[in-house]
C-alpha cells in the first residue's frame, strides 16, 4: 500500500491530534470505578471474647441468692432440702434442671454440708473440683478431657510452659442443664471471591460484590457462571 | 511504508541534517506535545497515591525475607511501624518471630462439637487485621448436609436464627499448612514458603500478586487483596509480626498462618480461644503428650481431600457416639425441634454428640 506524498503529509498531521485525543480520554476517563462494597462492619468484641464460655461458681461462698452473695451453708443451715425430684423451687428459681435422668439435687450436692459436693462413693469435694464429680457418670468424656481431647484449653499449647489451663466442665456446660443451647451465628461472608453457590435459585448477586458491580442490571448471568465459582 | 516526521533529505541517507521547515516544525511539535500529554495523562492515576503511604525507597530496595540480616529486618520493621502509626494512629508491637526448633504445629478440629457459630471466623478477622471492606476471611464454615462428605453440597452462606441445625453438620475450612504445599510450588518469586515448624508463610513485601498460589490451593485457603484493605483504626490489633498480621498492601495474597505471632511464642491461635465449644485443638505434634498427638493416637481422624496428596497438618476428627437414644432429655429436645423419630432418628443419622 502506498500513499502519495500529499496523503502521507495528511497522515503525519494526524499523529499529534490523535495523541491529544488519547490524552484527553485518559485524563477524563475514571481511573477507579467505584465498587459498591458493604461498608466495613465489625461484630461486637463481646461476641468473640476468648476464654471460658460461662463463669461458674468456683466456691460455695460465691452463691448468689436474691442479689446477695453468701455462702450456701448460711441459709441451708436453717433450710433443709426435701429430696424428691421435680419439686417446684421456692428459691434458686433461675435454675432449670435439665440434666437427663439426673434429676435430684442431692445426687451432686451434699445435704449435710451445702458448701460441698459429693461423689458417688461419699467423698466430699469443693465446688472447684467439678470434673471429678462429672466423671462419676461421664467416664469416656472425662478420659478424653484428661488427654485434652474433649474440652477447651487456654493459655498455651505447650503443657510444659506452666501457663496451660484446661477449662473445667462447668466453664462450658451449665451443670444443671449441660446441653449446649443453640447459638445465634455471626454474619456470613461477603468476600470478593466467595460467590453464591446456591445455584438452584435465581443466580443471586447478593454475595458477589464484584460481579454485582460488573454486570448491567438487565443482563442476567449465564447459568454456567456460578459453577466456576465453586470452591472445591 | 514508513511515516516520516522529518521531511526532506534525511530519507536519502547521508549525514546531512534534515531541513527544517515551518510546516515540519509545527507537525513535529504537535506530535511531540501530544505524545507527552498522552503519557502524562496515562500516568495521572499515580497522583492519587499517597507517597508517604504507598511507596518508599526502603521498601523498594528491601531484600527477600531469607536474605535479610538482623539489621535489614530492623529497618523494615521500623518502616512498617511508621506506616502503621501514620495510617491508624496506633503504635504496633511488631517483631519478627522465627520458628522454634523441635516444634511442628498441627491443628485438629472436632466435627462432633462444631456448631457453626462463626465465632472463629470473626475472632480471626480481628486478630489478623483482615480487611473489613471488602471482607477478607481466612476461615470458611461449610454447612454440610448430614451423611455426605461431598464438598459441593457445602454452603458457607447459611443464615439461620440459631445454629446448629439438626440436619446439618459444620465444617470449618482454613489453610491446612500442607507438608506438600502446592501453593509454594507455583510461586514464581518464592514469596511464600514452608517454615521449619510447618507453617506456610508469605512475605507480603515480596508477593507480586500473580495469584498462582490462590489457584493452586485445593482448599481455597488463600485470599487476594483486590483493594486496599480497610481496617477500622479502633479495631487494629497492635500485636503484630512481619510474616503474619501486619497490615497488608493492596495486590498481595494472604492466608491463615496459625496465628504465628501468638503460637511461636507459646500462645494459642485466636480462632481456638474464641471457640465456645472447644472443637478446636492445636499443638506440637512432635510432643507425644500434646493434645493433638493424643487426638491422632486415639480418635478417628481424617484429612480433607487426602487424594490430592497435599499432606495437610489440619485434621478433622469426631467423637464416638454417646448413648443419646437412651437419654430422655435428648429425645425431648429432638421432639421439640420437630425431628421425627425422636432421639433415635436424630442422632442415629451420622453424628455423635449430645451428652457431654
Amino acid at each position: 500500500m502506498t500513499l502519495d506524498s500529499k496523503g502521507r503529509a495528511m497522515a503525519i498531521w494526524l499523529v499529534g491530534p490523535v495523541f491529544l485525543g488519547v490524552a484527553a480520554w485518559l485524563a477524563t476517563s475514571s481511573t477507579s470505578a467505584p465498587i459498591p462494597l458493604r461498608p466495613a462492619s465489625d461484630v461486637p468484641r463481646e461476641s468473640i471474647r476468648p476464654g471460658a464460655w460461662r463463669t461458674p461458681l468456683k466456691h460455695a461462698n460465691e452463691a448468689k441468692v436474691n442479689g446477695a452473695v453468701r455462702p450456701c451453708s448460711e441459709c441451708h443451715r436453717l433450710f433443709g432440702t426435701p429430696p424428691e425430684e421435680n419439686r417446684t423451687l421456692i428459691q434458686h428459681k433461675d435454675i432449670v434442671l435439665a440434666h437427663g435422668i439426673n434429676k435430684r439435687c442431692l445426687n451432686c450436692h451434699y445435704g449435710a454440708d451445702r458448701d460441698k459436693l459429693v461423689l458417688h462413693d461419699g467423698t466430699l469435694i469443693d465446688f472447684n473440683e467439678t470434673p471429678r464429680l462429672c466423671s462419676n457418670c461421664h467416664g469416656t468424656v472425662y478420659r478424653d478431657w484428661q488427654m485434652g481431647v474433649h474440652g477447651k484449653t487456654m493459655g498455651s499449647w505447650d503443657a510444659s510452659s506452666g501457663t496451660q489451663q484446661r477449662l473445667a466442665c462447668n466453664e462450658c456446660h451449665d451443670p444443671h442443664a449441660p446441653r449446649y443451647k443453640p447459638l445465634e451465628p455471626l454474619p456470613g461472608p461477603e468476600t470478593l471471591r466467595m460467590g453464591d453457590q446456591r445455584r438452584e435459585e435465581e443466580p443471586s448477586k447478593q454475595h458477589a460484590p464484584l460481579r454485582r458491580w460488573s454486570m448491567p442490571s438487565h443482563d442476567e448471568p449465564s447459568k454456567e457462571e456460578p459453577k466456576k465459582e465453586n470452591p472445591s | 511504508m514508513s511515516l516520516r516526521i522529518w521531511e526532506g533529505k534525511s530519507a536519502g541517507g547521508g549525514s546531512d541534517a534534515p531541513e527544517m521547515t515551518r510546516r515540519s516544525f509545527l507537525r513535529t511539535s504537535t506530535a511531540v506535545v501530544g505524545g507527552m500529554t498522552a503519557i502524562a495523562a496515562a500516568l495521572s492515576p499515580l497522583k492519587d497515591l499517597n507517597p508517604s503511604e504507598e511507596f518508599s525507597l526502603e521498601q523498594f530496595i528491601q531484600k527477600h525475607y531469607k536474605e535479610m540480616t538482623p539489621r535489614d529486618m530492623e529497618i523494615a520493621l521500623d518502616r512498617i511501624r511508621r506506616e502503621v502509626e501514620l495510617r491508624y494512629r496506633v503504635r504496633p508491637e511488631i517483631r519478627d518471630v522465627r520458628a522454634k526448633a523441635g516444634v511442628e504445629f498441627v491443628y485438629a478440629l472436632n466435627l462432633s462439637r462444631c456448631i457453626g457459630c462463626r465465632r472463629c471466623v470473626h475472632a480471626c478477622v480481628n486478630e489478623n487485621n483482615q480487611s473489613r471492606s471488602p471482607e477478607i476471611q481466612y476461615i470458611r464454615v461449610l454447612e454440610m448436609p448430614r451423611g455426605t462428605m461431598d464438598m459441593e453440597k457445602g454452603d458457607h452462606h447459611y443464615d439461620r436464627p440459631t445454629v446448629p441445625d439438626a440436619s446439618h453438620f459444620y465444617m470449618p475450612v482454613q489453610c491446612h499448612q500442607c507438608a506438600n504445599p502446592p501453593c509454594v510450588k507455583v510461586c514464581p518469586v518464592e514469596a511464600t514458603w514452608q517454615d521449619a515448624d510447618g507453617i506456610t508463610v508469605i512475605d507480603y513485601d515480596w508477593c507480586i500478586g500473580c495469584r498462582y498460589c490462590e489457584a493452586a490451593c485445593p482448599y481455597w485457603a488463600r485470599r487476594f487483596n483486590f483493594t486496599k484493605p480497610e481496617v477500622p483504626a479502633d479495631r487494629v490489633n497492635p500485636d503484630m509480626s512481619y510474616l503474619s498480621n501486619r497490615p497488608r498492601p493492596k495486590g498481595v495474597v494472604e492466608k491463615c498462618h496459625f496465628c504465628l505471632h501468638r503460637t511461636r511464642e507459646g500462645r494459642l491461635p485466636a480462632c481456638l480461644e474464641a471457640c465456645p465449644t472447644g472443637a478446636r485443638k492445636f499443638g506440637n505434634v512432635l510432643d507425644p503428650e500434646s493434645e493433638v498427638s493424643q487426638i491422632l493416637k486415639h480418635k478417628r481422624v481424617f484429612v480433607l481431600k487426602e487424594e490430592v496428596g497435599t499432606l495437610p497438618r489440619f485434621f478433622y476428627y469426631f467423637d464416638e457416639r454417646y448413648p443419646n437414644s437412651i437419654d430422655p432429655e435428648a429425645k425431648q429436645i429432638a421432639l421439640s425441634l420437630g425431628y421425627e423419630g425422636g432421639a433415635d432418628g436424630m442422632f442415629g443419622a451420622s453424628r455423635g454428640g449430645g451428652v457431654a
